[in-house]
């Protein structure tokens, strides 16, 4: 008796997914919908009462997150601003602070 | 040439049987990313990665650096999703967080992951799994960002059933 155990991609599907951008960092609306696609998994076969609600979630998660991360964005921002301050280029650390 | 799909590759397969390569988050080797264009072809016999124009890995860009290994702190290192590897079920699985070049100008059409310390060796090219990412994919002077599938039983990059 043997035991046999499978370890391969599928060749024609996309197994990752690649996202870019031009002239920009992503927004935190776009790092929100990554970051909720790695928490949450809906399955296409659910039962469609389940399956909504719990896309119903998912789009609300990805509020919250956006929101949490415009946040930690803004608190950076104050760090790096008193920071910059601190080291003696107030004019510098304004125009970050205005970003 | 081109890509022709994703693959595991044949030799890390046969090398998970003589223990080369450790996924353990904190302590286990250190895995790398290189980018190609669409003139590259690699397949299930691709055995170690290659680099370099002449290989026709993309340029240095923002924080990617052509030319390969050049150990754990490696700006193309990947880090490993939490808590990896896991198992569900049945199925044992590793997976990797989503790796983002910043400020990068690239296009790439592929990559491969391979183990840049593979077997407690250092600046190895031991090929682990080719991506093809299905099309040309392009950044301009923004972020390029490769979403790893999720780090569960169905979907893990890297899954024994």
């Amino acid at each position: 008796m043997s035991a046999e155990f499978k370890l391969d991609l599928p060749q024609h599907e996309n197994v990752v997914s690649v996202r870019t951008t031009s002239n920009r960092g992503f927004t935190p609306d776009e790092l929100a919908e990554d970051c909720v696609a790695k928490i949450i998994s809906v399955s296409d076969t659910a039962l469609p009462g389940i399956r909504d609600q719990a896309r119903a979630f998912e789009r609300h998660m990805e509020k919250v997150v956006a929101y949490y991360m415009r946040q930690a964005i803004q608190s950076d921002r104050t760090t790096v601003f008193n920071a910059i301050t601190d080291a003696g280029h107030p004019e510098l650390a304004e125009l970050i602070r205005r970003l | 040439m081109a890509f022709t799909g994703n693959f595991m590759c044949t030799s890390f397969k046969k090398e998970l049987l003589s223990a080369t390569h450790n996924f353990t988050t904190s302590g286990g080797d250190a895995f790398q990313i290189a980018l190609y264009t669409n003139s590259a072809s690699f397949t299930a016999a691709t055995t170690a990665a290659v680099f370099g124009a002449l290989n026709n890995e993309v340029g240095t860009s923002g924080t990617y650096t052509t030319g390969g290994p050049s150990g754990s702190t490696s700006t193309n290192t990947l880090a490993a999703a939490a808590s990896m590897p896991s198992s569900s079920g049945t199925t044992a699985f590793t997976d990797f967080a989503d790796k983002t070049f910043t400020s990068a100008t690239i296009t790439a059409r592929g990559a491969l992951i391979y183990n840049s310390s593979a077997g407690s060796g250092s600046n190895t090219a031991n090929c682990v799994v080719v991506l093809d990412f299905g099309s040309d994919k392009s950044s301009t002077s923004g972020d390029f960002k490769i979403v790893m599938p999720s780090p569960d039983a169905s979907n893990a990059l890297i899954r024994i059933a």
